[in-house]
């Protein structure tokens, strides 16, 4: 599904963001990234979604080449891979199910798509009691599930959550990985970048550790290690 | 491509329209008054054209003749004169009627008229009254009615310096047509720095909404095309504007204008009625084009997609 081959990431000034990355991430595979801050994980995250360009190397995803992909290849791209921040990304003029539909009609999908779709992935979500609140009226757990929701939408094949769960207590936490995990039951890849050990070591999934661009452990059912 | 993607991108480029009301009626102002002084230009050149030719038709040169030179001999050089190709007409005057017009010319009871009344009998001779095709032709007159065979018969020729006064005035307009030249070129730098500006505003003002969509995938045409539909409505209200100001401008003008010219000589507002359509409608072009342009500009350095 994910492949990296040598990927390097120097950044103007000689910062190493990656170094020699050689990585597999397999179909339907849930995989955390681990490492501690500025080691490199949002590099690759950035890589993976064609935000940056890696200095070296080659990056195929579901067997497309996105090393050198042209800048009107990257919608397409972005449509495959769904991606979850840390700090949501929600427009706050917007309620729940607009900002749902919204990554559909950027995309040109008809309206009447739209509005079989998105009742879809809230239902998914657990939030169709909430469609027509804005951001600000529902909880920082409830926000990340619009997000995932929001992600879900295209049907991507591979989810990449980048510390979904950093501005979250632990409840909400724990809410937001068992959706993680509920998807990936449906047979779409995750990869789950973050810091939080309790999380990690209670997947017993696989962990990739990056220390300083370098991938320096790579467990199948591992545990935080740092 | 459903028909619903382009109107999405209209609807948000609606929206970006009025989330940014102020920025945008900044820019339509400034559009307005490059494109008023484009029809400033434009009616400047008109009104060039009608003062030369209003003031063509008013020249004319008088030969007066001796008064001892009868009717036949003046009727000779009528006829020489007449052709001439420069020339458009000659008009015969007899002495009598040169009396009459001298007395309407100076009013019954003035002073010039009375000190006739004391000659007595009629002092004017017959007169020739030329009238060329245009200013040029009157060398080629003048170069006729000195040849031996016609100056003696002359008393008197009244040739106005009009070529001088038709390079003034031509002179004038030409120098209020660069002027106004100069105007609409710093109008229309203005207006492309604010146009490059209200994008850049604009980019600014919708950065969290560019960073979604980039996010979850719009295509770069989806990102940029609100930024045009914002432009192209600049353009649309600009043009606007200046036909809804221009119109009543030009009727309230209309009266000290023809008082000026003359009635019947001006009508600008038939003017515009009649080539309303590929005037605007050039204009329109123009001033698209120039947004337009400004906005890919705009959106390649402040958008980067």
């Amino acid at each position: 599904m994910i492949r990296l081959k040598n990927v390097s990431k120097t950044y103007p000034g000689n910062i190493v963001g990656l170094q020699n990355v050689n990585l597999h991430i397999r179909p339907g595979e849930f995989v955390s990234v681990v490492g501690q801050s500025g080691t490199g994980k949002t590099t690759l995250v950035k890589l993976l979604i064609s935000e940056e360009r890696p200095t070296s190397g080659q990056i195929v995803i579901g067997g497309w080449d996105i090393s050198s992909v042209r800048s009107s290849e990257v919608p397409l791209l972005r449509r495959q891979i769904g991606v979850v921040f840390q700090d949501f990304k929600l427009l706050p003029k917007k309620t729940v199910y607009e900002n749902v539909a919204f990554a559909l009609e950027v995309a040109g999908v008809r309206s009447s798509r739209i509005r079989a779709i998105v009742p879809q992935a809230l239902k998914i979500v657990g939030l169709t009691d909430k469609a027509d609140r804005f951001p600000r009226q529902v909880s920082g757990g409830e926000q990340q599930r619009v997000v995932i929701a929001r992600s879900l939408v295209h049907r991507p094949k591979i989810i990449v959550a980048d510390e979904p769960t950093g501005n979250l207590d632990s409840i909400n936490t724990w809410e937001i990985i068992d959706l993680l995990r509920r998807i990936n039951g449906f047979g779409t890849t995750v990869m789950l970048v973050t810091h939080n050990r309790e999380v990690v070591n209670s997947l017993q999934r696989r962990v990739i550790t990056i220390d300083r661009g370098l991938v320096v452990s790579d467990v199948e059912e591992g545990k935080y290690v740092l | 491509m459903k028909l619903s993607f382009p109107m999405r991108i209209v609807r948000f480029g609606v929206q970006d329209f009025f989330r940014n009301f102020w920025l945008s009626a900044a820019t339509v102002s400034v559009l307005t008054l490059t494109v008023i002084s484009i029809n400033a230009l434009v009616l400047m050149n008109v009104l060039g054209k009608i003062a030369v030719t209003v003031v063509e038709s008013k020249i004319d040169a008088s030969v007066h003749f001796r008064q001892d030179v009868d009717e036949s001999r003046v009727k000779t050089v009528r006829v020489a004169l007449l052709s001439l190709p420069e020339v458009k007409e000659v008009e015969y005057v007899p002495p009598e009627e040169a009396l009459q017009r001298f007395r309407n010319a100076n009013g019954e009871g003035s002073e010039l008229v009375e000190s006739l009344e004391e000659i007595e009998g009629n002092p004017f001779g017959a007169t020739l009254v030329i009238r060329a095709h245009d200013t040029s032709g009157y060398a080629a007159v003048m170069h006729t009615l000195n040849q031996p065979l016609f100056a003696g018969l002359i008393e008197e020729k009244d040739f106005s310096d009009y070529d001088a006064m038709v390079s003034r005035l031509n002179a004038i307009t030409g120098k209020l047509e660069v002027f106004l030249l100069a105007v609409t070129c710093a109008f229309g730098a203005i207006a492309l720095m604010i146009v490059m500006n209200a994008v850049r505003v604009s980019v600014y003002t919708h950065r969290e909404e560019i960073s979604i969509m980039r996010l979850v995938g719009a295509s770069n045409w989806f990102i940029r095309g609100p930024f045009y539909v914002e432009a192209f409505i600049w353009t649309l209200l600009s043009v606007g504007m200046t036909v809804l100001i221009l119109f009543p401008s030009l009727a309230f003008a209309q009266p000290f204008l023809q008082r000026f010219f003359g009635s019947g000589s001006v009508d600008l507002v038939s003017f515009y009625a009649v080539n309303l359509l590929p005037l605007v409608g050039l204009q329109a072009a123009g001033v698209a084009f120039m947004t337009l342009v400004t906005t890919k500009l705009a959106t390649a350095r402040y958008l980067r997609v």
